[in-house]
């Protein structure tokens, strides 16, 4: 299923990948969520593995994004993890985050373990 | 409007000069300081050195305008001293060495024309306007191969210092240990998560156990700056387990503040090691 810079992806039996693009508008994160959990409620995911290997850098606003959609996911009984972090985007998320985040990380999507 | 250079007859008979037969001469001053007690070449590789120095010399004084300094036939004298420069360097030698050489090079160059032409070149001012402009740029030339080399010097160790600084080891498939020692700064603390996160990433490893029994003091900065190098650890999906916490620095993270809720911690190296293969599934028999 394709929504506007997201492509989402059923990987297995209720995991799903979502791979987010050049022309994604986290700005429009409400409507984007709306999409997101509409489709994994009505596919009844379990998980969520965001890949984050092309982003080289999060900042507070894309923190955000993440931050609502795993929020958003963990309201319809779905876990996000984030997967494949680059250093430089890790380094800089480190710097300003505080606490535990909503999303689970993982180095890839087999790397993954509850 | 360009502005036409007026030169002296003794310059103008310089310039005319078919140079030649003037290495012996040249020989003297590299035997002075490169084939004394440091050893820094030998009398085979000094002789080479003058007769290339004098055909360069013969080539800038016979191209189109010797006091060119853009000229090719200069640039070309001027990194022949740079990589003599170098190469003395390279041989444990001193920049003081090489510049001695090239002033004394100098006037062993217009004692050696004068004597070969008959011309008194040390008695013109105007010659040696022009050859003190000529090896002022040469000496130039030295240092900044000194300090070229110098950066370079500077860069290795540098690299080493990090190398050494970050000793990081994969003990088993996917896990990664790091004995930090010695006193932990923020630069350094800076310098280890940098070369942990790219370790992480490029072993794909699932645990990294961090050692901190040679740290013996931890300041505020620092121990925020740990909490930050565990979170990106547990960001890029590895689990980070820290052992060894001494108890003065257990006692300063507390009134310190610092929250170790969320971090793995084990009392020796060896426990650590034991809980990453716990959770990666691993039994390791006697």
């Amino acid at each position: 299923m394709s929504i506007p810079g997201l492509h989402l992806t059923q990987i297995g039996h209720g995991d799903f990948l979502l791979d987010p693009s050049k022309s994604l508008n986290i700005r429009d994160r409400d409507s984007l969520i709306e999409r997101v959990t509409a489709h994994l409620l009505q596919a009844r995911a379990a998980r969520l593995y965001y890949d984050l290997s092309d982003l080289a850098l999060i900042d507070p606003l894309y923190y955000a994004w993440l931050d609502a959609l795993a929020r958003a996911a963990r309201v319809v009984n779905v876990t996000m993890i984030c997967i494949g972090m680059q250093p430089s985007a890790a380094f800089a998320l480190s710097k300003f985050m505080s606490g535990k985040p909503a999303f689970q990380t993982a180095l890839a999507i087999d790397g993954w373990h509850k | 409007m360009t502005a036409k250079k007026v030169l002296s007859e003794k310059v103008k008979a310089l310039f005319a000069l078919k140079v030649s037969g003037i290495a012996a001469d040249l020989e003297v001053p590299g035997f002075a300081f490169f084939c004394g007690d440091n050893r820094l070449m030998d009398v085979d590789e000094v002789a080479d050195l003058s007769h290339e120095l004098e055909s360069l010399l013969a080539s800038l004084l016979s191209s189109k305008d010797p006091t060119d300094l853009s000229s090719a036939a200069f640039m070309a004298t001027k990194d022949f001293f740079g990589n003599l420069s170098q190469k003395v360097l390279m041989r444990g030698g001193r920049v003081e060495d090489v510049v001695r050489y090239t002033q004394t090079l100098q006037l062993a160059l217009i004692d050696a024309l004068a004597k070969n032409s008959g011309i008194a070149f040390g008695q013109s001012r105007s010659v040696l306007v022009y050859f003190t402009g000529i090896f002022n740029e040469l000496i130039m030339a030295v240092f900044g191969a000194y300090l070229e080399e110098r950066e370079h010097t500077l860069q290795a160790q540098q690299a080493e210092l990090k190398e050494t600084a970050t000793p990081i080891t994969e003990i088993w498939d996917g896990v990664l240990t790091l004995p930090i020692i010695g006193t932990l700064d923020s630069s350094r603390t800076m310098l280890v998560m940098e070369a942990l996160l790219n370790r992480i990433s490029k072993d794909h490893a699932r645990t990294v156990v961090m050692d901190l029994t040679g740290v013996k003091s931890i300041d505020s900065q620092v121990s925020h700056h740990l909490i930050q190098m565990v979170r990106a650890v547990q960001l890029m999906g590895s689990d980070a387990i820290i052992t060894g916490i001494h108890p003065e620095i257990a006692r300063a993270l507390v009134s310190l503040n610092i929250d170790f809720t969320n971090i793995t911690t084990r009392a020796s190296m060896s426990d650590g090691l034991k809980e990453a293969f716990v959770r990666m599934g691993i039994t390791v028999s006697h």
